[in-house]
């Protein structure tokens, strides 16, 4: 593919300068593709895009592994997002990031309903529109449904849950090392499927950090589309408080400032 | 004998430096309100996490009620202003996945306000006597009435 041999062109040139201690993407072997560290220019023949696979809380991991040495990213619009929201959360050190922008395609974008499909930098491709919250399915359901249907919509798609928690281990904001999810005083423990309020802690602990990755819908093994619930929230955020998410490093969540930083309309 | 109205349960958390010391003021003047709510003291509205509200409701209270003290008078300086914001979003999010957000109040009370405790009291609990009985979610699907199981197999289709 035309794209990721781009990638490699520049995740070679930076290892050769010797920019960067290690270049962190998606390796393909034996026909798997999974997180890699390239740490030199010869294993860079297996370096791919697809399938996509959120890199932030891998590269937290290594940063953390080798204090003082600098790290490549191969960083997608959603990467990026994620690995800022990381760091207003004092997980990642942006500046010891060297991110190499990849720009998605229209098909992927729409795949995912994104509202940002590139970077802040583009290194590789060309940036397509975003899709706006309004021509999403979720804007359009959110609307005609009310709030019997919402309930029932919900109460059907949760009551498939098997507390796997494969939505939280996946999600690149996720990253209390103490998860109230596993605090039995708010989810009772070995009860499947879960009460109502697995799902609804999730969902406010992320409301104003979610990236709209899409990680947590990929990895639900019974197909629950929290991305629906979420992108909802999201778009609250941008109406209640005009907030971004994962745009501004320096562009605190208003959940945690006052109003005088951030006014809640109507106080 | 005619059946007794649906009465809710409410749970009020009182901040301890303005609405716990307003409540107590509306109880020793003996200002009458209804007694289906119970006080949980903390020390601030901040203190209020999202979980405890979001327990409270799908474990079978009603409506839950966030007092503290007014805007720029916290003792904190600025707990409420996050308190403000957070149930402002919760609420939102309670409407998202269907969840009347009118079930959640958030509200100031001074320590000199006794009246105007028993009237944001009075008011929710008769709002959320209205709204009926709100085990979120699972509970009414378990009755069993026929709308929302008709909703329930919409939804299916739909996927």
């Amino acid at each position: 593919m035309k794209v990721s041999k781009e990638v490699r062109d520049i995740a070679e040139e930076i290892l050769r300068q010797g920019q960067v201690g290690g270049v962190l993407g998606l390796s393909s072997e034996h026909g798997h593709v999974g997180p890699h560290l390239f740490s030199s220019t010869d294993d860079l023949g297996t370096l791919v895009l697809e399938p996509r696979y959120m890199l932030a809380k891998v590269c937290r991991m290594i940063l953390a592994d080798f204090p003082g040495e600098r790290l490549g990213v191969v960083a997608r619009g959603c990467d990026e997002r994620a690995l800022i929201e990381m760091a207003k959360l004092g997980q990642v050190d942006l500046s010891r990031l060297d991110l190499i922008g990849v720009a998605c395609s229209e098909a992927q974008a729409r795949e995912c309903a994104c509202p940002h499909p590139y970077p802040r930098r583009i290194d590789v491709g060309e940036p397509v529109q975003g899709v706006a919250f309004a021509d999403t399915e979720c804007a359009q359901q959110a609307s005609e449904q009310d709030l019997v249907a919402r309930q029932a919509f919900w109460t059907h798609a949760f009551s498939r849950c098997i507390k796997c928690y494969g939505c939280r281990n996946v999600c690149p904001v996720c990253i209390c090392a103490e998860c109230s999810l596993e605090d039995a005083s708010w989810v009772a423990r070995g009860k499947i499927s879960p009460e109502i309020s697995f799902h609804l802690i999730r969902a406010f602990h992320v409301a104003d950090k979610c990236v709209g990755c899409g990680a947590c819908d990929a990895a639900c093994p019974v197909d629950i589309p929290l991305t629906r619930l979420y992108a909802q929230m999201r778009e609250k955020m941008k109406e209640m408080f005009g907030y971004e998410i994962g745009l501004d490093v320096t562009n605190k969540s208003p959940l945690t400032t006052t109003l005088e930083e951030a006014p809640l309309h109507g106080l | 004998m005619s059946e007794r109205p649906f009465q809710p349960r409410i749970i009020a958390f009182c901040c301890n430096w303005c609405s716990y010391a307003g409540a107590d003021l509306a109880g020793v003047s003996r200002l009458q309100m209804p007694s289906n709510f119970k006080v949980i003291r903390v020390m601030c509205s901040a203190r209020v996490a999202p979980e405890w509200i979001i327990k409270a409701l799908s474990s079978g209270v009603d409506g839950v009620m966030v007092l503290g003290c007014h805007i720029g008078d916290c003792h904190y300086i600025s707990g409420n202003h996050r308190a403000a914001k957070r149930f402002a979003v919760l609420r939102e999010m309670l409407g998202c996945v269907g969840i009347n957000p009118d079930r959640l109040l958030v509200d100031w009370v001074s320590a000199s306000e006794g009246p105007q405790f028993q009237k944001i009291v009075t008011n929710f609990v008769e709002r959320v006597a209205v709204l009926g009985p709100g085990k979120a979610a699972g509970e009414q699907r378990a009755k069993g009435t026929s709308e929302l199981n008709g909703l329930t197999q919409q939804a299916e289709k739909r996927e």
